[in-house]
């Protein structure tokens, strides 16, 4: 009764115990909360690499960050992107690109192409509500984008979903809030 | 009955009336001190009663206690443990992908990735398989019909423990637990099986109870109320193995 006593008093065990669950667990229960978290992360991972390999884009899902592709897209549209090879790009196509030396993509149109008979290509991109086309945004000396540069081209996507990966890059503090809540739940709750 | 009752009460130590018959020792020598602290396993059960899986979870482990402690059954951990090397297994492959992939940036790393992608969900399938938690669930796994719909009837196996004989000759018995409680019913459902290690034959015996039954109104799990159903539940099955 006396170690009841010091228990009681040294540890609070009444109102919020967050490890509640934790301290009625034996090892193997400890070491399953801990890979039940490694499994979300693992499967969340596995989705994005599968992705990855089904669509060919090291990139398959987007979000559009301004408002140069209006009225087609706006700024915090979700786009799902292919990249296969045997698709030719041609003029009025819209692809994502990535300039050399920048590592932010850029949503725009296909406005001019060459192509050779081997299948290299050269085009040029424009976005629909810019006034010019995008050789300003290109490298220094570069006139023409080569297939290399592709991310993909966009095949589909959702209005305004991308909202939310824009407001947690602006706002980096929530997003990190956010994921230490969650993974702290996933960590210190017991499933059934 | 009664002895029966008071002698399982002592053994648990889960009783209200704190008798504080703990088992880790109360010395105050530095580690085990912090480990009786942390430790709450000779504390009453308190938890939030409107809590679905805090309830079942706590009946489980209490029923796990009264098996393993009151009749001395020893946990075979083998389920449990294939299941976890098979999940740590699937998330090596995981790894391995989120590595390569960063070593050898996108076009290069598909064949690799594309067999981690693939292993990964087929590991997971093959703990179903391999280690079931029940048989319902292989069934379906095996048909190739992957449910998600979680059965809330389908019980889950908790516990595996065996008994050795005394004898050393036969084989042992085995004891399973499995439970439900589906998600905002009150009616808990217990059923222990006894596989006769010498006959192979199998019995069953559960009961139906409502949670309101065993909690007290602050969350308190009375256990003067539950070991004696599981009490009655074994000794069910027991004694007709007398009988046979």
């Amino acid at each position: 009764m006396v170690r009841a006593g010091v228990v009681g008093t040294q540890l609070p065990t009444s109102g919020l115990d967050i490890f509640g669950d934790l301290r009625k667990m034996n090892k193997r229960q400890l070491y399953y909360q801990v890979l039940n978290f490694a499994m979300i992360v693992s499967s969340a991972l596995m989705i994005w690499k599968g992705l990855i390999v089904l669509t060919g884009s090291e990139s398959p899902i987007v979000v559009v960050l301004s408002g140069s592709m209006e009225p087609a897209f706006h700024r915090g549209d979700l786009l799902f992107l292919t990249n296969f090879r045997e698709d030719p790009i041609r003029a009025g196509e819209i692809v994502v690109f990535k300039v050399e030396g920048r590592d932010i993509p850029i949503v725009h149109r296909v406005i001019k192409v060459h192509e050779k008979d081997n299948g290299d290509i050269k085009f040029l991109t424009k976005g629909d509500n810019n006034e010019v086309d995008d050789r300003g945004l290109y490298k220094e000396g570069q006139n023409w984008l080569e297939k290399k540069d592709v991310v993909g081209r966009a095949r589909g996507f959702l209005p305004y979903v991308g909202m939310v990966t824009i407001i947690m890059n602006d706002y980096p503090k929530f997003k990190y809030a956010l994921l230490a809540v969650m993974g702290a739940y996933v960590l210190l709750k017991r499933e059934s | 009955m009664a002895a029966a009752g008071q002698g399982g009460r002592s053994g648990g130590g889960g009783g209200g009336s704190g008798a504080g018959g703990g088992y880790s020792s109360g010395t105050g020598s530095g580690r085990s001190g912090l480990l009786d602290k942390w430790k709450i396993d000779d504390k009453p059960v308190k938890i939030d009663k409107w809590d679905g899986s805090a309830v079942k979870n706590s009946l489980d482990d209490s029923a796990k206690k009264v098996l393993l402690e009151k009749y001395k059954y020893v946990e075979n951990f083998g389920l449990i443990d294939g299941r976890l090397t098979i999940c740590t297994i699937s998330c090596f492959f995981a790894i391995v992908a989120l590595i390569w992939d960063y070593m050898h940036p996108f076009p290069e790393s598909k064949p690799v990735l594309a067999l981690c992608v693939i292993s990964y969900p087929l590991f997971i399938l093959s703990m179903f398989v391999c280690f079931p938690l029940n048989r319902i669930r292989t069934y379906f796994v095996m048909m190739g019909i992957l449910t998600i719909y979680t059965s809330y009837k389908e019980k889950s196996i908790f516990l595996v423990a065996h008994r050795k004989d005394p004898t050393g000759m036969d084989p042992d018995d085995i004891w399973q637990l499995s439970s439900s409680l589906k998600r905002f019913d009150d009616q808990y459902t217990l059923k222990l099986t006894f596989i006769s290690g010498r006959t192979k034959q199998q019995r069953e015996a559960e009961f139906t109870r409502s949670i309101a039954k065993f909690f007290d109104h602050s969350g308190t799990l009375v256990m003067d109320a539950y070991e004696p159903e599981i009490s009655r539940l074994h000794d069910s099955l027991a004694t007709e193995r007398k009988i046979k």
